[in-house]
C-alpha cells in the first residue's frame, strides 16, 4: 500500500509552502505576518470538511484536483524560472535564456526521477530534505536576529490591507491541492495529520517572513524577491558570507515542491484512468511545463489563485461531504 | 539425470555411474562382498576423511553375518549398525551424484534399486580465522570460513536456543552448492519467510560462488544505489542481527553470510559499539557519519567553492588557496578526478597483486608519485590533502566503499558544471534513491525516515545496554 505517515504529508507540503515563500514577491511587512498567518488560521478552519471526508476520494473531484495540481505546479516551476536569476546558480550562461533553460531543465529531470520513484520514497526523502532546509533555515534566521535593527520593522510597508495579506496567505498556500489528495493516502487519523501541517507552516510562515522583514525591512520596496535577499544580507559570520547555503536550500526546495504537485497529479491520472499506468510521472510534468507557458503572466500571489486554494480546500470538499451525508440519508430511508 | 533411478544390478549401475560422471578420476568404486553379497562403496577422492571411512564404515560393514539378499543387508545396515550421525538414502543419480560429490559414502548392493550414503566428510578446509574485512577490538576474533556447516556450529555455539531454525538446501544447476537459511522461528513472520523462500525458488543459476550471486534474487528490482542486504563475516554479527528477527543466509564456499534485511545505519555499527562507554560509542558513530560524507562530498564541494563560490571562504583560506592553485596548470576537477582515478588504480592494484608486491605499489605510489606530482607543481598541497582525506574517510565505513566512490565522482563531476546546485540537485536524486530503497517492506533509511524515536537509541545515539534490554528490538518495528 502507498501509504504516507503524518510527517511526511506535512514535510511534502512544507516544502512546497516554504518554496512559495521564497519565491513571494513583492514587499513584506507586519501587516503581511498578521495576514499570511490570520490566514494560516482561517485554512485550518476551512479544512474541517476535508478532514471529517480523510482527504479527497471521488473521481469528478480527481478532475479539478488534476488540473489545479498541474496549475500550480506550473506555476512553482514560473516562479523558480524567474526567482534563479536572483540567486547565483553558477553556469556560465546561467543568466541566458539557454542556460536558464539547462537548469530548468535539470530540475524537471530531477522531478522526473523523483516523482517516478513514488509517493512513498518522496515522503521519505522530503522528511529528510525538510529537516537540512530547516537547519539552513534556522541558520539564516538566528543571523537575522542577530544582526536584527527594529527600526526595519516599522520601514518595512506592503501597501496592502489586512484583507488583501489574507488573499495573499491563501496564494502562497497553493499546497492546498496536494492536501486535499495526499491526506487520502496518510495513516493515522486526519485531524492530527492536518493539524501538525497547519502548526508547522504557521511556524515556518511566522519565522521566514519575519526574518524577511527585520533583515531586509529597510530595502523592501527595492527587492522583487524579499525572502531571497534577506538570505542574501543576513550573514551570521564578519569574515565570509553564507548567501550560497540558500542556494543549496532553494535547489533542493524547488525540485522537490514541484516534484510532489508531480507525483500528486500522476497518482490522481492513475485514479482517473486506470489502465494508464506507465509515464504517468513523464505525462504530468509535460503537463505542468506547458502550464508553466500558460500562467506566465500571472504572479505568485495574486488574487485568483488564493480563489483556486479556497475551492480546493474548502468548496470541493465541502460539496462532496453533502453530497455524501445526502446519499447515506437517502441509503438509511431506502 | 533427475528422472533417472538407481539400477538394480551393480555391474550396470557402476557402468551407468561411470557413464554419467564421464569416467572421472576422482570417482573411486571399490568392489566388495558384505554378508556374502555383492556391494560397492563409493567415494569422491579427497572429500572424505580416510581414517573415519575405514574405522566406521569399512571396518564394520565388512564383519557383517551372512545374509540371505541384499533387502535383509541393507536393513541389518539400517537397523543395526549407526555407521554414522548422517545416512541419508539415494533412489536416483541426481541424489546420489549430490551426496557423492557432497563427500559421503555410497553403498550400493547388487539387486537394490538404492542407496545408502554415510556422512564421512572430511576435505580440506581453511581453520577459523580473524575476519580480515571487519576488524574488531573487543569482540570475539572468529570469522566464517568456507565451509558452511562449520558456519552454522558457529552460530549454534552463540545462539543455543530451539527457536533458531536452520534450513538447509541446494541451489545451482552446476554446483549443488549447500545453502543454509537461519532465522529465529518467534521473531520472523511466517509470511516474510514465505517471501524470502520465493525468491530463493527463482535462483536457476548453474552455480553459486558469491554472495554476489543470490543477492540480486533477494534485493528490489529498481536500481539502487546502496544494498538492502547486508553481509558479514563475523559469527557475533550474525547472531546480533538474527536475534533483531532478521533472516541469513550462509552459502557452502563463501566465508560470508547475506542478511536480509539491511538498513542503512547498521553500516555504521560495529560490534565494538557495544564494548565501549555509551559516550564514547555515540562520539564514534557520528565520526562516521562525518567520515560518509566528508567522503563522499568533500572534493566535490572543495571544487564547487574555490572554483564559483569563493565568498564561503574566509580570506586567510582564500588565499592561502589561491596561492597553492595558481601554480598547478590544470583546473581544479580535473587535478581532482585525476588524483582520485590515480588512487583508484593503484588501490585495485594493491589489492589485485601478490601482497609483497602490494606494499611496494603503495609505498611506489604514495610516497614517490604523490611526492612528486605535488614538487613538480602538477597537484596542489591543499588538494591533494583534501582527496586523501575524503578517501581515507571512505574506510570507515568499508561496507559502503563502492557506491561512496562512485558517489564521489559523481558529485565532483556536478560541482564542477555547476557548483553547489549541481551538488544540491544530484542530492536530491541520491536521497530520493536510499529512500526508494526496500525490500520485503522494510525500509532502508528506518529509523530516520520513516521516522522512529525508539530506534534513534542505537543510531543517533548508543543507549546503555540496560536500557537496550528493555527496548527489545525487532526489525519488524520498521516494517511497512
Amino acid at each position: 500500500m502507498n501509504e504516507i505517515t503524518r510527517s511526511q504529508l506535512a514535510a511534502m507540503l512544507l516544502i512546497t509552502d516554504a518554496f512559495a515563500l521564497f519565491c513571494f514577491t513583492g514587499s513584506i511587512s507586519l501587516m503581511t505576518v498578521a495576514g499570511l498567518s490570520a490566514g494560516i488560521l482561517l485554512q485550518m478552519a476551512l479544512a474541517v470538511p476535508l478532514i471529517k471526508l480523510g482527504g479527497i476520494k471521488v473521481r469528478a473531484a480527481y478532475f479539478f484536483y488534476l488540473i489545479y495540481l498541474i496549475m500550480w505546479g506550473g506555476l512553482l516551476l514560473e516562479m523558480q524560472w524567474k526567482t534563479s536569476k536572483h540567486i547565483y546558480i553558477p553556469y556560465e550562461n546561467s543568466a541566458g535564456i539557454w542556460g536558464k533553460l539547462l537548469i530548468s531543465g535539470l530540475i524537471a529531470a530531477v522531478c522526473l526521477y523523483i516523482s517516478s520513484a513514488g509517493i512513498k520514497a518522496m515522503g521519505r526523502a522530503s522528511v529528510i530534505a525538510a529537516f537540512i532546509g530547516a537547519i539552513c533555515l534556522l541558520i539564516a534566521a538566528v543571523s537575522g536576529i542577530s544582526h536584527l535593527d527594529p527600526e526595519n520593522f516599522s520601514r518595512a510597508e506592503s501597501g496592502r490591507t489586512l484583507t488583501e495579506e489574507l488573499i495573499t496567505g491563501f496564494a502562497v498556500s497553493g499546497g492546498t491541492g496536494s492536501l486535499a489528495i495526499l491526506l487520502g493516502i496518510t495513516k493515522g487519523r486526519s485531524l492530527k495529520n492536518v493539524s501538525l501541517y497547519f502548526i508547522g507552516k504557521g511556524i515556518l510562515t511566522a519565522a521566514v517572513t519575519l526574518t524577511a522583514v527585520s533583515v531586509a525591512g529597510g530595502i523592501m520596496e527595492i527587492t522583487d524577491f524579499p525572502v531571497v535577499t534577506a538570505a542574501q544580507v543576513s550573514q551570521p559570520f564578519s569574515s565570509q558570507r553564507i548567501d550560497s547555503l540558500f542556494l543549496i536550500v532553494f535547489a533542493i526546495f524547488a525540485v522537490f515542491s514541484i516534484a510532489v504537485q508531480t507525483a500528486a497529479s500522476a497518482y490522481v491520472l492513475g485514479e482517473l484512468f486506470p489502465k494508464f499506468v506507465r509515464f504517468r510521472s513523464s505525462v504530468s510534468l509535460l503537463l505542468i511545463i506547458g502550464a508553466a507557458f500558460l500562467l506566465w503572466k500571472i504572479p505568485l500571489n495574486s488574487g485568483i489563485i488564493g480563489i483556486g486554494a479556497i475551492i480546493a480546500l474548502f468548496v470541493i470538499p465541502f460539496i462532496v461531504l453533502i453530497f455524501k451525508s445526502l446519499g447515506m440519508r437517502k441509503g438509511r430511508v431506502q | 539425470m533427475e528422472e533417472l533411478k538407481i539400477i538394480p544390478d551393480l555391474k550396470q549401475n557402476i557402468k551407468k555411474i561411470r557413464e554419467l560422471s564421464g569416467n572421472s578420476s576422482d570417482i573411486l568404486v571399490n568392489e566388495f562382498y558384505a554378508g556374502g553379497i555383492h556391494c560397492a562403496l563409493l567415494c569422491c577422492e579427497g572429500m572424505l576423511s580416510v581414517s573415519i571411512i575405514t574405522e566406521l564404515v569399512l571396518e564394520p560393514i565388512t564383519h557383517i553375518p551372512q545374509k540371505n539378499d541384499i533387502h535383509e543387508l541393507f536393513r541389518h545396515i539400517q537397523d543395526r549398525l549407526l555407521l554414522s550421525t548422517d545416512r541419508p538414502t539415494a533412489e536416483d543419480y541426481n541424489t546420489l551424484f549430490r551426496l557423492l560429490h557432497s563427500g559421503f559414502a555410497v553403498l550400493l548392493g547388487d539387486g537394490i534399486d538404492k542407496a545408502l550414503a554415510f556422512g564421512v566428510q572430511g576435505y580440506f578446509s581453511r581453520g577459523i580465522q580473524e575476519p580480515s574485512g571487519e576488524g574488531n577490538i573487543m569482540g570475539a576474533h572468529e570469522g566464517f570460513i568456507e565451509n558452511v556447516r562449520t558456519n552454522m556450529s558457529q552460530i549454534r555455539r552463540r545462539l543455543k536456543t530451539p527457536d533458531l531454525v536452520m534450513e538447509l538446501f541446494v541451489r545451482g544447476e552446476k554446483s549443488k552448492t549447500d545453502m543454509c537459511l537461519c532465522y529465529m522461528k518467534d521473531r520472523v513472520p511466517a509470511k516474510l519467510m514465505e517471501k524470502i523462500r520465493s525468491s530463493l525458488d527463482d535462483i536457476e543459476l548453474e552455480s553459486i560462488l558469491s554472495t554476489g550471486y543470490i543477492q540480486p534474487f533477494v534485493e528490489s528490482n529498481r536500481f539502487e544505489l546502496f544494498s538492502s542486504t547486508g553481509t558479514t563475516e563475523r559469527p557475533d554479527v550474525l547472531c546480533s542481527r538474527l536475534i533483531e528477527g532478521r533472516v541469513a543466509i550462509l552459502i557452502d564456499g563463501v566465508p560470508f553470510a547475506v542478511v536480509i534485511p539491511k538498513l542503512f545505519c547498521e553500516s555504521f555499527q560495529t560490534l565494538d559499539d557495544y564494548s565501549f562507554k555509551p559516550y564514547y560509542s555515540t562520539f564514534i558513530r557520528w565520526i562516521k557519519y562525518g567520515a560518509f560524507i566528508i567522503s563522499i562530498l568533500l572534493p566535490a564541494v572543495y571544487a564547487a567553492i574555490v572554483m564559483y563560490h569563493p565568498e564561503l571562504l574566509n580570506s586567510t583560506l582564500l588565499m592561502l588557496l589561491v596561492e597553492s592553485e595558481k601554480k598547478a596548470p590544470l583546473s581544479i576537477v580535473t587535478e581532482v578526478t585525476g588524483v582520485l582515478l590515480m588512487y583508484e588504480i593503484i588501490r585495485e592494484a594493491g589489492i589485485r597483486l601478490p601482497k609483497p608486491v602490494g606494499g611496494a605499489v603503495s609505498i611506489v605510489s604514495g610516497l614517490i608519485i604523490g611526492d612528486a606530482a605535488v614538487n613538480s607543481g602538477l597537484i596542489s598541497t591543499p588538494l591533494l590533502t583534501i582527496t586523501a582525506l575524503a578517501v581515507i574517510s571512505g574506510y570507515v565505513v568499508p561496507e559502503l566503499n563502492a557506491p561512496m566512490t562512485v558517489l564521489r565522482f559523481a558529485f565532483l563531476l556536478a560541482a564542477g558544471i555547476f557548483g553547489l546546485f549541481g551538488i544540491s540537485l544530484l542530492a536530491c536524486a541520491v536521497l530520493v534513491n536510499i529512500c526508494a530503497t526496500e525490500d520485503y517492506g522494510f525500509p532502508y533509511t528506518a529509523p530516520l525516515s520513516p521516522f522512529s524515536k525508539r530506534g534513534l537509541s542505537d543510531t543517533a545515539v548508543r543507549t546503555g545496554m540496560k536500557k537496550m534490554q528493555k527496548r527489545g528490538f525487532t526489525v519488524e518495528e520498521y516494517h511497512e
